[in-house]
């Protein structure tokens, strides 16, 4: 006879297993690892014999010096003409009068987002004038022209190979898969060491990592046209290249639109990265300011790049949308401010009177487009009516374009027959880096500010970095080559632990086993601290209406910030080390995990809280019991783009005093040194893709166990 | 139809380039760097503003830290002529350089007239105690660097651990061999890159103003030593078979370009090779630069046309 008590434990502990197995074997694995840090003591040093048997930069750096005099007059050449293209641009928007550039550059904010993106517009390059930025705004403009021209044309016709062949598009996938893992200044390596300093590096760099969205995007465009029309197009007898470009490619404008959409905001965060080989333009300010302590203005070039980062995005999505009709009279008179505000009759005033303006400008432009329709229109029709008139509504119809096209033309005539168009006024021109430098020093001199920074810094060093440093750098580097390797099984298979096991390899042959520790402990860091805080946020979020309301239009812009102007408000409050680019790398990071706690709460079926709470849970417990499990997958998906932000993050950190792999990198490319920048860029896209096919492989285990798809 | 608005926006600016056309030529065009010290900032502006002032040149400036990078970039021809050359910072001369044995894929021009120093400092209240800020001698028998094994505890940081802590030289890319120097030395301390100059000095006046112990790298001319008190620590004189483990020598700095650049632009070569700036000369710019934050550009423009006469001089 059984024992009713033991089998009541047996239960219990069985019942316990399933809950708690991942947390007891966590704790069972990092006992262990304490145990052998204990015995191995000190740090960890990878077999001097293997280091040695690789000697991966040695060789780079020799094939670097054999392949130069091959391959440099080529490069130079292809560079040589880039730089020309270039500097032809430049030359014609900096010396041309600003004026004319200004309406040149807002008008299509006109045409295709009306009068509130316009005068957004204006104030965004007022903005550059204001702060007497115009030609190096001009600059990152101009590269960003060209690099977005050439990878929107590269990436459209890729885009359209892969959708014709499916065997193209199984090619291209893994490859742009890969693309979208890199850390965004891994892709200025080759180009610097190809192209040397300054434009045409930073061109070609942008041009590959601005690609993979249009790539993607316009291959899955043509691919959605239904089968059925291009079932159609073809039964009224239209060739595949007819079916093709008339029909699917025009269906796809849309997805090839958003495509370029994230193509802009791509290129201008590496064009602003590119500061780094050299390349001119607003990012240069940026660093200049964070390298000289002169915080005013990196402040100031920080804020240039953002609202240009604002209104590209703006522009390209107004663009992608449908085309806003100026031409047709609206009735809802146009809205400045918010609608609250509209109670006060000032406001509306102010309203009226600019929608009046406005209005009265689009009747002119039209006027004008009339008066200049006239002659050619009378002289079609005198031949043949029916064009007469289509010509004439043709003409109508791009009135806007034909009005702009006018205003520009005179402006033109203007400048070059008369002086009416001065300089920008240097009264009007309005630098603030003065007042925040001096702000700064007071500040940074406070002795209780003083104590409160160092407080925070000390706190992280002493308690996580430094412990998990020492933890990690002490482990032995097999013991921690298993636990990857054993991981990579166990959630993937036996793919993912030879990639692992290969790439770790690498690290430590390159004599890079200590950086890599360095950078796994900041990353673990900076993503434990972007948990801590994210999810709360993002669980607030979902559940206020008001949270959401404040935290969203910040996490937009953060989003479409270039990277390193997150340096600036850093540098500013901490100073520089290794604390601070944790500060740094955190705040980049935090965003793809509040968004996706609070779309993982969210999406979650509103039974599930009516079912909770008939059970007669209270909305706490249905929180914690129920929701959060249930939104694990989607917080982890955040965790995923969390860590891989993280990584990129660390090629720029060492510009305040980061450690690490990307301190490696940096040194590599200002050493000239190319065999040292590559191993450890290498290392640091060999960590991206482990922990990132971990993690990725690890939710999907865990969507499929809650029969999630 | 929207392609069309586009086609034709970009047929007006091309039209605008016609009518307006970019002005520069392109033989007076030249690259310098803009190396990530202030002192070679104001060398290369001083020549900056006479190219672009008195002889129509427009001059395009790339920020680059100083070292084997910009060799490397002037020998590939994208950046013109190196400025203010620290040699005994540059090992990569005895590769490119003729009078060092070089295989004279660059050539040197002239002297730039500033002679450098460089060392390892303390505080004067480290060795002495200042009473009036009620400070006490920590190290009353620093001399030499052999001295500091025996203070390492006075000298250790969060960063440094157990061992002492030197604000090193702030670039990796000026290759000073801190680390190296000190370890060929057998002095157990650790050296700390700040990263950047400004950092570097800002780290070395912070501890100055708390009265901490501090061993800091540091050359001249520079304002630094007006504005602390500091005592050089010394280090065995310099030795070439010895090096890194030796101080430095005096360095007399250096003009030198790409013979590329030399053929193509002889009236910059004469410029180059009269041009001169004394240590004081240029220790003033730095101070103004520095301490008072102004703009480079400013601060050029007016010692320039304070100093008229020297740089008339310097005109081909």
């Amino acid at each position: 006879m059984r024992d009713p008590e033991s089998s009541s434990r047996d239960t219990l502990t069985s019942g316990l297993w399933p809950d708690y197995r991942h947390w007891f074997t966590g704790a069972v694995v990092l006992l262990i690892s304490l145990v052998i840090w204990k015995i191995q003591g000190g740090e960890t040093v990878f077999p001097e014999s293997w280091i040695s048997a690789f000697p991966f930069a040695d060789k780079v750096n020799e094939f670097d010096k054999w392949m130069r005099p091959v391959l440099q007059p080529t490069t130079r050449a292809l560079g040589a003409g880039v730089t020309w293209f270039y500097e032809y641009i430049v030359d014609l928007l900096i010396f041309t009068q600003w004026q004319i550039v200004l309406v040149v550059l807002v008008l299509p904010a006109f045409a295709y987002g009306g009068l509130r993106l316009g005068l957004f517009a204006v104030a965004v390059v007022g903005s550059w004038l204001v702060l007497d930025m115009w030609d190096a705004a001009m600059e990152t403009l101009s590269l960003m022209c060209i690099s977005i021209a050439f990878s929107a044309i590269v990436g459209i016709a890729l885009g359209i190979a892969a959708s014709q062949s499916d065997r193209l598009e199984m090619i291209t996938k893994p490859i742009l898969d890969t693309m979208q893992t890199l850390p965004a200044y891994i892709y200025l390596i080759p180009a610097f060491f190809l192209f040397g300093l300054g434009a045409p590096g930073a061109i070609l760099a942008t041009v590959i990592y601005a690609l993979p969205p249009i790539v993607r995007l316009t291959n899955l465009g043509i691919r959605q046209v239904p089968v059925g029309i291009g079932e159609a197009a073809t039964s009224f007898g239209a060739t595949t290249i007819q079916s093709l470009t008339k029909v699917k490619i025009p269906l796809a404008v849309p997805a090839i639109k958003l495509g370029v959409n994230q193509t802009v905001m791509m290129a201008l965060a590496l064009v602003v990265l590119a500061t780094f080989i050299g390349a001119p333009g607003l990012g240069e300010i940026v660093l200049r300011g964070m390298q000289r302590l002169n915080v005013g203005k990196a402040l100031e070039g920080g804020l240039a790049i953002v609202l240009m980062a604002i209104l590209l995005d703006r522009v390209t999505y107004a663009m992608g949308r449908d085309p806003q009709r100026t031409d047709q009279g609206r009735v809802q008179i146009f809205h400045l401010f918010p609608q609250s505000l509209e109670t006060f009759r000032l406001i509306r005033y102010i309203e009226s009177l600019i929608d009046l303006v406005w209005r009265q400008i689009g009747n002119a432009g039209r006027a004008v487009t009339q008066l200049i329709a006239l002659l050619p229109c009378a002289l079609v029709r005198a031949y043949d009516a029916d064009m007469g008139i289509k010509i004439h509504k043709l003409l109508l119809r791009h009135a806007f374009l034909i009005a702009s096209l006018v205003l520009i033309s005179m402006m033109l005539l203007l400048d070059a027959y008369t002086d009416v168009f001065a300089n920008f006024p240097k009264a009007w021109e309005h630098r603030f880096r003065t007042p925040v430098n001096q702000y700064m020093d007071v500040l940074v001199t406070n002795e209780t500010f003083y104590a409160i920074t160092t407080g925070i810094k000390k706190g992280l060093y002493f308690g996580l970095i430094n412990p998990l440093n020492t933890f990690l750098k002490g482990l032995p580097w097999w013991y921690t080559c298993l636990l990857f390797v054993g991981v990579a099984y166990l959630v993937s298979g036996r793919a993912l632990a030879l990639i692992t096991f290969v790439g770790l390899l690498f690290i430590g042959a390159t004599d890079l086993w200590a950086f890599s520790m360095i950078t796994l402990s900041t990353v673990t860091v900076s993503v434990l601290i972007c948990f801590v805080v994210g999810v709360p946020l993002g669980i607030m979020a979902a559940y206020s209406r008001a949270i959401d309301g404040i935290l969203k239009p910040i996490l937009d812009t953060m989003q479409t910030m270039p990277v390193f102007v997150y340096l600036v408000p850093v540098i500013m409050l901490f100073g520089g080390g290794q604390i601070p680019a944790v500060i740094a790398t955190v705040i980049y990071a935090i965003p793809p995990l509040i968004r996706c706690t609070t779309l993982g709460i969210r999406e979650l079926p509103e039974e599930i809280d009516e079912v909770s709470h008939s059970f007669g849970a209270s909305v706490i417990q249905t929180l914690m019991k129920v929701k959060i499990p249930m939104a694990i997958p989607a917080i982890m998906i955040g965790v995923n783009q969390g860590i891989m932000m993280a990584l990129a993050m660390e090629v720029i950190t060492p510009l305040i005093g980061g450690k690490g792999l990307g301190l490696e990198v940096f040194i590599g490319m200002s050493t000239a040194s190319i065999g040292v920048s590559l191993q450890a860029g290498l290392g640091i896209v060999l960590l991206a893709i482990i922990l990132d096919r971990i993690s990725q492989a690890w939710t999907k285990t865990q969507r499929e166990a809650m029969g999630l798809s | 139809m929207k392609s069309t608005f586009k086609a034709a926006l970009a047929a007006v600016i091309m039209s605008v380039g016609l009518v307006s056309g970019p002005t520069a030529q392109a033989g007076k065009r030249l690259v310098l760097p803009d190396l990530d010290w202030t002192g070679a900032i104001v060398t290369c502006r001083t020549i900056q503003w006479v190219l672009e002032n008195h002889m129509d040149y427009k001059v395009k400036t790339v920020s680059m830290p100083g070292g084997p990078g910009v060799w490397e970039a002037i020998r590939a021809g994208d950046i013109d002529f190196y400025c203010e050359t620290w040699p005994s910072y540059n090992p990569i001369k005895s590769e490119y350089l003729e009078e060092y044995g070089g295989d004279g894929s660059l050539v040197r021009i002239a002297d730039t007239g500033i002679i450098g120093a460089s060392g390892y400092f303390t505080p004067r209240y480290v060795i002495e105690g200042d009473s009036s800020r009620g400070i006490e001698a920590v190290a009353p028998n620093l001399k030499t660097v052999q001295d500091l094994n025996q203070y390492k505890h006075v000298f250790k940081s969060l960063e440094s651990g157990d061992r002492g802590n030197l604000i090193a030289c702030p670039e990796v890319a000026w290759l000073c061999e801190d680390q190296e120097r000190m370890d060929g030395l057998g002095v157990d301390f650790h050296a700390q890159n700040m990263g950047s100059e400004t950092a570097h000095w800002a780290e070395m006046q912070a501890k100055y103003k708390r009265g901490e112990p501090f061993l800091a790298y540091a050359w001249a001319p520079h304002w630094i030593f007006a504005a602390l008190d500091l005592v050089e620590v010394e280090l065995p004189p310099y030795d070439e078979a010895k090096w890194p483990a030796t101080n430095w020598p005096q360095d007399i700095c250096f003009k030198f370009g790409s013979p590329a650049s030399i053929e193509k632009h002889p009236e910059v070569v004469a410029l180059l090779e009269k041009h001169r700036l004394t240590n004081d000369q240029q220790a003033g710019m730095i101070y103004e630069v520095d301490v008072n934050k102004r703009d480079v550009d400013e601060v050029v423009a007016e010692w320039m046309e304070a100093n008229e006469s020297v740089w008339r001089s310097w005109l081909p």
